[in-house]
């Protein structure tokens, strides 16, 4: 268990010490902020744009729910792909600079070294969306007055499992492809896959494909069926994926 | 005394090329091991099947008597590696990469930092506060080293040490190896033979997967001296050494300085024999005839030279 707790400390400690502690808190705080400001402004950014030609077209004033709403659809689209880039060299970026070599033929076993990568990176990817979701909300409420908390953390809550998804998925990949662009390659396969595999309703209600559907749904304060089916089929999944990434590791010859 | 590595008929092959060929090998507990041979020989292969980051093809391998495949951290913790290029975390310092490392083997409190202080002194590393990205070559490698001792490890594997170092770096960790004699058993793969005949007691070479000789240094170069002769006549070395070199028992005869010619040959006995004969036919004088001792160069060259040309 030390040896554990001593390498989960380092990757955490290396998130904060390298670009990691940038990339991705930045493009999260970025939405954070950015997303009421634009949801409150739509109206007038899109008059703006369209000039005279769109004078009769009447909108509807926004609403926090607006402001929710942009903050799932960036994190479902721009941060997913950041996080798919950001950890195509999740396990693969060790072995190529041969910093695994080091840890390797020490204590740790291959099982923890894969497993602690993926928990560490899940967590942090967790406290990032608490955070940003504590920004947009904040904001939210300061543009638009009061601002329930119900449909925002609902639908993070949802987003985050799609999140430790694709953070399982692609530890998997980074273990299979030895090259980072090619596990992202591989990582965005799987996203078109499951975004085309939401619209058959059975596998968007009952499969992980449904996950960015419903937690927009939930953030436009629309009803959903039941996510216990999708939630549950996520996180078994992402174990599965885990699992078989250590598996394979062990057996791989560095 | 115990084997400390155990190798018995070990093979490993990549496709179909065969990067270690049926390899024996013991290494003693407490010795100073050199595992000598060219470049691409086989000698990281060798290691990464101790350390059990690769698998053999056939044959077995063990490491403080556990069987490596299986052993898992149980032989881990009992042993120190330094790869031939180590790569470290660019934004640890040298300490913290220590504390890192140490902590991997379950070392904690006054016991790890009285070791790191002792380590980081001991490779020159002591006050250094840069991050390791800005290290040169050699400090990486002195670093690799300390690392490989945070735990005081049984067996310490070494891939190529001296590789990257300056003379005085060198000699610092030919120093360092020497003074872990009879503590620590040391494995050091290189292709410099001076650092081997420097600290090792044993040696093994290994050519194109296969060891070619395996024993004591002193009993190599005894072994090979004895088919070494070194002549020094009044004069006339050079049409000496011509006619030497055209007798069946001559393997190679070459000019030295001071009209010594140094004499490789098959058959030790007729060589003794036709020698004086040459020397007086050519109408000069023996000022001696003795038998020259190789040195590791020597022999590797013929081990392993000979083979190649």
């Amino acid at each position: 268990m030390n040896a554990y707790l001593q390498f989960a400390t380092k990757e955490a400690r290396e998130i904060v010490y390298t670009w990691r502690i940038w990339v991705l808190p930045a493009i999260m705080l970025f939405f954070a902020i950015s997303g009421p400001v634009v949801a409150r402004f739509t109206p007038e950014i899109i008059g703006a744009v369209g000039g005279a030609g769109l004078d009769q077209l009447v909108l509807p004033s926004p609403t926090y729910l607006d402001a929710y709403s942009g903050w799932i659809k960036n994190l479902s689209q721009i941060t997913l792909f950041a996080i798919i880039i950001i950890y195509g060299g999740i396990v693969s970026s060790e072995l190529r600079s041969g910093t695994a070599l080091l840890v390797l033929t020490k204590p740790v076993s291959r099982t923890a070294f894969v497993a602690v990568k993926a928990v560490v990176n899940c967590v942090f990817v967790s406290m990032l969306l608490g955070a940003g979701t504590l920004v947009t909300w904040a904001i939210t409420a300061a543009i638009f007055g009061p601002a329930p908390p119900g449909p925002l953390w609902s639908s993070a809550a949802i987003w985050l499992v799609l999140a430790i998804l694709f953070i399982a998925i692609m530890t998997f990949l980074s273990v299979v492809i030895g090259s980072a662009a090619g596990a992202s390659g591989g990582g965005i396969g799987a996203f078109v896959l499951l975004s085309v595999a939401a619209i058959w309703t059975p596998l968007s209600d009952y499969s992980p494909a449904g996950l960015a559907v419903h937690a927009a749904a939930l953030a436009a304060g629309a009803s959903t069926p039941s996510l216990v089916w999708p939630v549950v089929t996520s996180l078994t999944v992402s174990l599965i994926l885990v699992a078989g990434a250590a598996a394979l590791f062990r057996r791989k010859e560095l | 005394m115990s084997d400390a590595i155990a190798a018995t008929a070990l093979s490993k092959a990549f496709g179909s090329k065969l990067a270690l060929d049926n390899v024996d090998l013991t290494v003693d507990e407490g010795s100073i091991f050199g595992f000598l041979g060219p470049n691409g020989a086989g000698k990281t292969t060798m290691l990464r099947l101790l350390t059990g980051l690769a698998r053999p093809t056939s044959g077995s391998v063990r490491v403080l008597g556990h069987d490596v495949t299986s052993a898992g951290n149980s032989v881990r913790a009992e042993i120190g590696f330094l790869p031939d290029v180590p790569a470290f975390y660019d934004w640890m310092t040298a300490e913290q990469f220590l504390d890192f490392a140490g902590g991997l083997f379950g070392l904690r409190g006054a016991a790890q930092r009285d070791r790191i202080e002792m380590l980081l002194d001991l490779s020159g590393l002591g006050g250094v506060t840069a991050r390791i990205g800005d290290y040169s070559r050699g400090m990486k490698q002195r670093l690799g080293i300390a690392q490989a001792l945070i735990n005081a490890p049984r067996l310490l594997l070494l891939d190529e040490p001296t590789s990257a170092l300056d003379p005085i770096g060198r000699k610092e960790v030919l120093d360092m190896v020497a003074s872990l004699r009879g503590r620590t058993t040391v494995f050091f793969s290189t292709h410099i033979l001076g650092d081997v005949e420097r600290v090792c007691d044993t040696v093994a070479i290994l050519d194109r997967g296969r060891i070619v000789a395996h024993a004591p240094i002193d009993d190599l170069k005894r072994q090979y001296g004895q088919h070494k002769i070194v002549i020094q006549v009044t004069e006339g070395a050079q049409m000496l050494a011509a006619a030497i070199a055209t007798c069946a028992w001559a393997a190679s005869a070459a000019q030295g300085s001071h009209d010594t010619i140094e004499v490789a040959v098959s058959d030790i006995e007729a060589a003794r024999r036709e020698i004086p004969a040459l020397v007086a036919s050519q109408g000069t004088g023996l000022v001696r005839m003795e038998a020259g001792e190789m040195g590791l160069e020597e022999v590797f060259v013929e081990l392993v030279g000979g083979a190649r040309s």
